[in-house]
C-alpha cells in the first residue's frame, strides 16, 4: 500500500469520512475534520511511519495532498 | 549532599512548560530525571541536555499517556533500565476547548484519558517501582477543577478527577510509604496557555492576580519540589493552590501589590 493510501486510511478512520471524499485537493474542512481529528491523525501517522510532524509544519498543509507530500518526504528520509 | 541525590523521578510531559521547570528544579536538587514527551523529541532532548548540565542523569522516553499500551511500554522500559522509581509527577495534559453543546464523546475521551486516566495507570505502575523507597507522587491540576472558565469544561472536569484521585491514592498508598499530593495553578505563563488566551488577556490576568504578576512554571515547580521532599511528610492527599492569591480574593486586583489596594 502506498504512503498516500495508508494516510488516507488513517484519516478516513479517525475523521469518520468516506475515502472517496479524501482527494489530494480536499481541505480538512471539506473532510469535516475538526482540530482533534487533525491531532489524532497526525499522531497516528507519526506512529505508523515513525516520523515527526511538527505542528508548525502541519499548519502549512493546505489540503490532504500537502499532508501526504510531507509524510512521503519524511518517510523517505527514514529509508 | 543534595536533598534528592541518588533519587530518580519520572515527569510526564516534561519537554516544556511546567513539566520542564519541574524537571530542572528536581535536577538542581540532585535528582536523576526521566523526561517523558509525546510529540516533540527535539524539545525533550534539549530539556534532557539542560538537565545533564546540572550534573545529573537524564533519560528521554516517548509515550502518549492517553494510550494504555504506551504507558505500559514506558514503565516496562523504566523497570528494565532502572528497576526503581522515587518520584512520579503526573504533568502531561491535553484538552479540547469547546462550548458544552459542541463536546462529543471523542473530545471527552481524549482529554479524560490523557489528564485523568493516565494519572491512575501511571500511579499504579509507579507504586510497584517505589517499594521500600518512600516514594512521592505529585499531580499537576488546575483551578479549572473548581472555577469555571469559558470552553474549559472537559479539562476542568478532568482536573477535578485528578484531585479526587489524589485523595484516594494518598490514603491507599500510605501502607506503601508513598505520599500523594497535587499542585493546582491558575493560568501559568506557558506556551500551552497561548493556545487558550490572547496576549492582551495574559496582561489582564497578571493585573487581576493580587500578587501583581502571573504564575510562572518555576512557581509551580518549587511547590512540587517541596512535596517531593521530606519536609512535607505529613501533607497527604492535598491540592496546594499556587495562584498569587487569585482564588481567595477574586475581587482584588494586582493594584494590591503596588499598595493601591
Amino acid at each position: 500500500m502506498s504512503v498516500e493510501e495508508q494516510v488516507r486510511d488513517i484519516v478516513s478512520r479517525i475523521a469518520h469520512v468516506d475515502k472517496s471524499i479524501i482527494t489530494r485537493e480536499a481541505t480538512f474542512k471539506e473532510m469535516k475534520a475538526d482540530s482533534l481529528d487533525i491531532v489524532q491523525a497526525l499522531v497516528a501517522v507519526e506512529e505508523t511511519f515513525d516520523i515527526e510532524i511538527p505542528d508548525e509544519e502541519a499548519q502549512k498543509f493546505r489540503n490532504f495532498g500537502d499532508f501526504v507530500d510531507f509524510v512521503e518526504k519524511e518517510a523517505a528520509k527514514k529509508g | 549532599m543534595k536533598a534528592l541525590e541518588g533519587k530518580l523521578a519520572l515527569i510526564t510531559g516534561s519537554g516544556r512548560g511546567i513539566g520542564k521547570a519541574t524537571a530542572l528544579r528536581l535536577a538542581s536538587d540532585g535528582c536523576d530525571i526521566i523526561v517523558n514527551y509525546f510529540r516533540r523529541r527535539e524539545t525533550a532532548e534539549q530539556t534532557a541536555e539542560e538537565i545533564r548540565r546540572l550534573g545529573v542523569n537524564a533519560t528521554v522516553i516517548k509515550a502518549n499517556v492517553g494510550d494504555v499500551a504506551k504507558i505500559e511500554e514506558m514503565f516496562d522500559t523504566i523497570a528494565e533500565s532502572f528497576g526503581y522509581l522515587d518520584i512520579f509527577v503526573s504533568n502531561a495534559a491535553s484538552g479540547v476547548g469547546r462550548p458544552i453543546m459542541d463536546i462529543d464523546a471523542k473530545a471527552w475521551d481524549w482529554t479524560i484519558d490523557i489528564n485523568a486516566r493516565a494519572f491512575l495507570l501511571c500511579a499504579q505502575r509507579a507504586a510497584t517501582l517505589m517499594e521500600g523507597r518512600n516514594g512521592k507522587i505529585v499531580a499537576i491540576s488546575s483551578l479549572g477543577s473548581t472555577f469555571v472558565w469559558p470552553t474549559y469544561t472537559i479539562v476542568g472536569v478532568s482536573k477535578a478527577a485528578v484531585e479526587a484521585l489524589t485523595r484516594y491514592l494518598a490514603i491507599e498508598f500510605i501502607p506503601r510509604g508513598i505520599s500523594v499530593n497535587a499542585v493546582s495553578a491558575s493560568a501559568v505563563e506557558t506556551e500551552a496557555l497561548k493556545f487558550y488566551i490572547k496576549e492582551g488577556l495574559m496582561k489582564e490576568t497578571s493585573q487581576l492576580t493580587p500578587v501583581g504578576r502571573m504564575v510562572t512554571p518555576q512557581d509551580v515547580a518549587n511547590v512540587v519540589a517541596w512535596l517531593c521532599s521530606d519536609q512535607s511528610y505529613m501533607v497527604r492527599g492535598q491540592t496546594i493552590v499556587v495562584d498569587g492569591g487569585t482564588s481567595v480574593s477574586p475581587w482584588l486586583s494586582g493594584d494590591v501589590a503596588k499598595g493601591d489596594g
